[in-house]
């Protein structure tokens, strides 16, 4: 950046900037940032044109004026990684349609068929210290980070394996990176673009000084015992979490950077100055200056928003706050707004497939059993009882506004229908009842169901209030058990839990080229099979493997999709997985799109008015990009005791 | 006679009385003799003149009978209760409390409520309900409501008073699925109540075995005694109850957990008891009494439990008293901080914690209620423990 | 006095020890540890977990080690003033516990300060005028605040202090002066938002403070001395709170050293309640993530303060009542 042709380019358009013009002359006219003015008088950054990278990301035709401090409610230190969330700049990102689109990287060429990805880094992208990101960067993570055995002690992120085989990795240039496999990665840049991103890019002229290849042995023996970390390995991967964001020196790419050291109960975040992406106008991006995330108990969160205490609010507003909130809202010049959420079901029944006792393992397998328990939820009554009508019953599966969705899938077995459960449990052979009506099992034991639960949400407890009645009626008790988070988790990776109730499946707008993870036994965390989904995720080391046909056939294709070459192959290969889940009911799904209240401040700009609000894809707000939006009129005048005085 | 002009000055008569002789045979008894009343008086038990004593405090009376009168429903929860335990009412949640009129155009007629007209307010998504003059509900006594398990194994449907056929009675208004709060109330109140019961007796066993040693023996058994208590009063609740909570396996059912809180309730609270017992057997060890006893060769438990312990059983029947409130109160904390009863299991406790959001304060306030029962029942305690202290305090 | 002093002091010392074991194995009881929480909390979210930074993070934090080893090694560290490190803040623990004790000792010493103005007159009154309605209706309003369940009271005195004056839900200021340097408006602040946790956390004191006062009062006043006093024409309220009162106020000097730990305990429902920046809340979300350093030492703290506070009181009380210096033993 020090040839002379560039700068005087860079002054020309210094001129052009300093003369005030808005409008466009030949290339751009970009226009300083008020609060950043100040700085670049004094020369301690550099001019807006040449804090932004040559070609910029624009984004067109949204107005909005620079300046103010937007404030959010969080729940704890660890909530810092929000801002990453919300920032959600990545090297490619979800558009709000869902599709991919590049975002760090001007562009990314993918090649043969996903098997091969090259990326074309900006011309002129700095980090938030103004340092130059360029492929050295990359190259240090790949080999002196990902591969470092103190690092990484087990190896290279799964993503960048496929079926075990490690990437190619090639840096042509300073601004071209080319990762390439044998065999087609569909999840590479999906995981690229979620929430809490894969990182494949770590800032190296920052972090070198704390590896133990780049630095000084002595000085930074001195830095590990400063930082009571027992190796400079514990130290480098404590200031090097970008995702974590805990730390206000690490460089980062993100519309804000933390300013404030944690611990503490107040956490200020400020533009970075070198962010790569500008309106329509000129101006650079992020609009607001300053965002001030102030940690607050969660439980006590939705009454701190009905007082006017966050000017951008959803994450631990639940739909039976929104009531109360619509209350304050002409008293605390807020608006609540209501958006919609994608999961497969609110809350779903998750019988365990993997359940130890080996009578009820196999009247769990049972596809009667399955197909009757979800025949006898009343689906209707929950959804008005406790979403007022909002929600959509149906099966935990995909959503309408899915080009795979078909309305079988949902209204398969989710009918409210005792006579024909009571047939296919007793084509079971459950004809012995009880005197009080309830069937018995073969051995003479009482046909009991025990669900667990997380204990933490009244609404589940509330849901299996009413499912306990209508499956009293078809002469199933249920017997809800509130345990606790960790508990639970290992009860049912263990075996031991007969049935969990939980949130259904995270993303229910699947496209053809969505990676079929949640329908698929590929992961421990499934709580429908998790010894299936173990075995599979640690590569047959460990869980056990699918000994059910479905069970089988829908790892295989999975499978099949990682490696299928074409998009109509890959949507050949959903609407199998599709089928067999409305098939098999392998989990239960009661209602979707429950509506999750969003707080707007009165003068908070350009947030949508009905906007998705999902964890992934969407990173919450990060799909709507939060550096769009805009505070008009300043920091909107917050509720204080000196004001509420006069 | 006439007085003597120059002798009133000073108050004696100039004149002289006349003597009086009684008439009444001589009793030599008659010193040592006692009215009635001052028999009863001496010849009372212990126990009685502690009765005779808290008679007098007139808020311990109040208080013993409101206690006495909540017990006892108990037994008869599922008569008392309008409603069944579990029942729900899907068209009338979060129902206001509906109020009971005894008069109607003027004049005295049986006691009635008003029925509901109910709308859904799509705009604020609420549920709002007005009272319908119209709708004329006379209440029912003695009726058939209702289905239940009398204490989980007779069936029956009898009810002291129940709702209008095809109305509602929900004196303190519904929860968020409809259920009816009062019943929730009654039936909260038998775990609530023995909860109390359970941990006191835990404690006062702990109390009295551990407490015992310690005033009896002296000496490094009591100092040891003495830090271990220490240890445990110093030690902040807050994490001994998570401690002993995550003991409690998950897979047990809600009746274990409920006896398991129990238990860690009075491993908690021993410490009062234990240091009064302490120090009134180390006062008391010293008496004749007590030494005759060792001297003819009894065994300490024996020498505790039949001599030194009925001593002063008044006072740690008061001590003891004065502790259950802190059990109920504990109750609904652990409640509060997820570890003690959850739903579907009903408490006072599992009652305000779910009444413990922002939604009810402002919304629903009615479902506060379930405070009352906890204030009054704590008050009652507290009351009747200070008239019991009172009442075995010798000295006054 | 002196060798009293040092065997105190000398027994601390074991006590202290066998404390720490309690707390460890108290930490350790529940199932699995900070990092099997921390992994299911993101999982509950639809987070994805970087297995390989669990396993690191799992040796750098000594979780693969057997738990006897552990203690040891946090022993180890705390006689060497070091406090440990914190899991979830990242940080050092000592550099969380800092701040938050300054608020944590303003919130108990005002409340201290309240249920000791609240519990005095209404315990002298109920000593002298006993049963009467009045005597009643006081106590009444004594227990009220031990009755009602004082999580309910917070939220309910916070949601009507903001509908009515206005004041900011949760914490201890107004955010805008959180880490703002100390001035008369901040001041002013945390005054405006102290008095609901004082009232809530206060009340629940004074009704034992009430009932020990009263007993006390009336033993001394049932007395020799007294009745020689009012009989020799002492004002009646001279004879009170001459020498009845300070007798009394025996016991009072004596519970400082365990006020300490109820008060900390107390408070922590509050503070959750009422988003207080207080240790209370730390503590609590120590324990439930297993947070073991910061949830340890800091327990070992407060037990630290609270065995010196006994020392302290018992020394005071020695001090204060000749009897007990010299009869050697404490009336109970």
């Amino acid at each position: 950046m020090r040839s002379p042709v560039l700068r005087a380019l860079l002054v020309i358009v210094l001129a052009v900037c300093s003369a005030g013009a808005t409008g466009f002359a030949f290339g751009r006219d970009f226009v300083e940032t008020p609060s950043l003015a100040n700085a670049v008088a004094a020369g301690a950054l550099p001019a807006v044109a040449r804090r932004i990278p040559d070609d910029p990301l624009i984004v067109d035709s949204l107005p909005g004026q620079p300046g103010g401090e937007l404030a959010m409610l969080m729940s704890g230190a660890k909530d810092t990684r929000m801002m990453v969330v919300f920032g959600y700049a990545r090297l490619v990102g979800y558009t709000p349609e869902f599709t991919l689109a590049p975002d760090l990287v001007k562009s990314v060429d993918d090649e043969d068929g996903d098997r091969s990805f090259t990326f074309h880094l900006r011309r002129g992208l700095k980090w938030s210290d103004g340092a130059p990101f360029t492929s050295a960067d990359f190259r240090f993570w790949f080999e002196d980070v990902a591969q470092n055995t103190e690092l990484a002690p087990s190896g290279l992120p799964p993503e960048l394996l496929v079926a075990g085989e490690r990437p190619r990795v090639e840096f042509p240039d300073a601004l071209t990176v080319r990762y390439s496999w044998n065999r087609p990665n569909p999840m590479f840049l999906p995981a690229l673009a979620r929430a809490d991103p894969l990182y494949i890019f770590m800032p190296e002229h920052y972090l070198r000084q704390f590896h133990a290849r780049y630095a000084d042995p002595d000085r930074l023996a001195q830095l590990v015992k400063a930082q009571k970390q027992r190796s400079w390995a514990g130290l480098f991967n404590k200031l090097s979490n970008a995702y974590r964001n805990d730390n206000p020196d690490l460089p980062t790419l993100e519309p804000w950077v933390l300013r404030t050291r944690p611990p503490a109960d107040r956490l200020i975040f400020e533009r970075n100055p070198y962010f790569h992406r500008v309106d329509g106008r000129g101006r650079q991006l992020p609009y607001i200056d300053r965002v001030m995330l102030v940690i607050a108990d969660s439980k006590i969160i939705p009454a701190m928003t009905g007082a006017g205490a966050s000017e951008l609010q959803a994450r631990y507003l639940r739909f039976d706050n929104y009531t109360f909130l619509k209350e304050g809202e002409q008293r605390n010049r807020y608006a609540v707004r209501l958006w919609r959420t994608i999961a497969g079901s609110q809350l779903a029944l998750f019988p365990n497939l993997n359940y130890a006792d080996p009578v009820w393992r196999a009247l769990l397998r049972d596809v009667r059993f399955r197909r009757a328990l979800s025949l006898t939820i009343d689906r209707h009554e929950i959804n008005q009882a406790i979403y007022f009508g909002l929600a959509k019953e149906g099966q935990n599966t995909v959503l309408p506004g899915s080009p795979l969705f078909k309305p079988e899938y949902r209204q398969a077995w989710a009918t409210f229908d005792l006579a024909a459960a009571d047939k296919l449990l007793d084509e079971l052979g459950l004809t012995k009842r009880q005197s009080d009506g309830l069937r018995l099992l073969p051995n003479g034991e009482p046909l009991r169901i025990i669900v667990e639960s997380a204990g933490e949400s009244t609404q589940e407890s509330d849901v299996l209030e009413l499912i306990r009645d209508t499956w009293r009626e078809a002469g199933i008790a249920l017997l809800p058990k509130p345990s606790q988070r960790t508990v639970l988790r290992n009860r049912v990776f263990a075996g031991a839990a007969m049935m969990t109730i939980g949130r259904g499946i995270e993303n229910g707008l699947v496209f053809a080229q969505t990676p079929p993870v949640e329908f698929c036994p590929v992961r421990q965390q499934q709580l429908q099979w998790p010894k299936w989904g173990q075995y599979y995720e640690d590569r047959g080391k460990a869980g056990e493997a699918p000994d059910m046909n479905f069970g089988r056939e829908l790892m295989r294709l999975f499978d099949a999709w990682l490696g299928s070459p074409t998009a109509a192959d890959r949507r050949d290969i959903w609407e199998e997985i599709l089928k067999i889940t409305a098939d098999e009911v392998p989990t239960i799904g009661i209602a979707s799109g429950v509506p999750q209240p969003v707080v707007v401040g009165d003068n908070l700009r350009n947030v949508p008015e009905d906007g998705i609000y999902s964890w992934e894809p969407g990173a919450y707000f990060g799909i709507y990009h939060p550096d769009h939006f805009w505070l008009d009129g300043g920091t909107p005048p917050r509720q204080s005791e000196a004001a509420a005085a006069h | 006679m006439k007085p003597d002009a120059a002798n009133t000055a000073d108050g004696m008569a100039a004149e002289r009385l006349p003597h009086y002789v009684s008439a009444e045979p001589f009793d030599p008894h008659i010193v040592e003799a006692m009215t009635p009343q001052q028999e009863r008086f001496y010849m009372a038990s212990q126990w009685q003149l502690m009765w005779w004593k808290l008679k007098r405090h007139r808020m311990a009376v109040i208080s013993g009978v409101l206690l006495i009168a909540m017990y006892l429903s108990i037994a008869f929860s599922e008569f008392l209760a309008p409603y069944g335990h579990h029942s729900r009412h899907s068209d009338f949640i979060y129902a206001p409390p509906q109020s009971v009129h005894f008069f109607r155009d003027g004049a005295l007629a049986a006691p009635y409520v008003y029925g509901f007209d109910y709308h859904l307010d799509m705009r604020d998504l609420r549920r709002v309900y007005t009272e319908d003059r119209g709708k004329v509900q006379p209440l029912r006594f003695l009726c058939h409501g209702d289905r239940y398990f009398f204490w989980g194994l007779l069936p029956g449907d009898l009810h002291l008073f129940c709702p209008a056929a095809g109305g509602t009675l929900f004196l303190l208004g519904t929860d968020r699925l409809g259920r009816d709060l009062l019943s929730r109330i009654i039936y909260g109140a038998r775990i609530s109540l023995t909860i109390g019961l359970m941990g006191v007796a835990v404690s006062l066993t702990l109390g009295i075995v551990i407490g015992g040693i310690a005033g009896y023996y002296g000496g490094t058994v009591d100092m040891l005694i003495q830090r271990l208590i220490e240890i445990i009063q110093s030690f902040p609740h807050l994490p001994l109850w998570m401690a002993l909570s995550a003991i409690l396996p998950v897979t047990w059912s809600p009746v274990l957990v409920y006896f398991g809180i129990t238990l860690i309730l009075g491993m908690i609270e021993w410490t009062h008891l234990g240091r009064a017992v302490r120090s009134k057997l180390l006062a008391l060890r010293e008496e004749d009494f007590c030494v005759a006893a060792m001297l003819m060769g009894a065994r300490p438990a024996r020498i505790i439990g039949r001599h030194l312990l009925p001593g002063f059983a008044s006072h740690l029947i008061a001590t003891a008293t004065l502790t259950v409130p802190s059990m109920i109160l504990g109750e609904t904390a652990l409640s509060f901080l997820g570890l003690g009863l959850r739903p579907p299991v009903t408490s006072w406790g599992v009652l305000l914690n779910e009444a413990q959001n922002i939604n009810v304060v402002a919304l629903y306030p009615w479902l506060m209620l379930p405070a009352v029962p906890v204030i009054l029942l704590v008050l009652a305690f507290n009351f009747l423990g200070d008239g019991l202290r009172d009442a075995a305090d010798p000295y006054h | 006095m002196l060798a009293y002093i040092l065997r105190r002091l000398l027994i601390m010392v074991p006590t202290l020890l066998a404390i720490s074991v309690v707390i460890f194995t108290i930490i350790k009881l529940p199932p699995g540890d900070y990092l099997s929480s921390y992994v299911a909390e993101l999982q509950s979210e639809g987070e994805a977990v970087d297995a390989q930074k669990i396993e690191f993070l799992k040796k750098e934090y000594g979780l693969d080690k057997p738990a006897w080893q552990q203690y040891f090694r946090w022993i180890g560290g705390l006689l060497r003033g070091d406090l440990g490190y914190s899991f979830e803040y990242n940080v050092p623990v000592r550099d969380i516990v800092g701040d938050k004790l300054l608020l944590t000792f303003i919130v108990s010493f005002a409340t201290v300060l309240f249920t000791y103005l609240v519990a005095f007159p209404i315990g002298i009154y109920s000593a002298t005028r006993q049963y009467s309605w009045s005597d009643h209706t006081l106590t009444l309003l004594g227990f009220i605040g031990l009755a009602v369940p004082n999580f309910l009271l917070a939220l309910v005195l916070l949601y009507l202090a903001n509908r009515h004056f206005g004041i900011s839900i949760g914490g201890l200021m107004d955010p805008a002066y959180l880490d703002a340097p100390w001035s008369l408006a901040k001041a002013r602040s945390v005054l405006a938002h102290l008095w609901i946790p004082v009232i809530v956390i206060g009340l629940s004191g004074t009704a034992g403070m009430i009932r020990r006062l009263r007993a006390n009062l009336l033993d001394e006043l049932q007395k020799q001395y007294v009745m020689t006093a009012r009989a020799k024409g002492l004002p009646p309220f001279r004879a009170l709170v001459k020498y009845p009162l300070r007798l009394a106020l025996n016991p009072f000097i004596a519970d400082i050293g365990s006020l300490l730990p109820h008060i900390i305990s107390g408070a922590t429902v509050v503070s959750v309640v009422m988003n207080l920046p207080t240790t209370g809340p730390m503590l609590l979300d120590a324990l439930r993530s297993q947070d073991m350093y910061l949830a340890g030492s800091f327990l070992m703290f407060l037990a630290l303060l609270t065995v010196l506070g006994m020392l302290l009181s018992d020394l005071a009380l020695a001090a204060l009542d000749p009897r007990i210096r010299l009869t050697g033993g404490r009336t109970r």
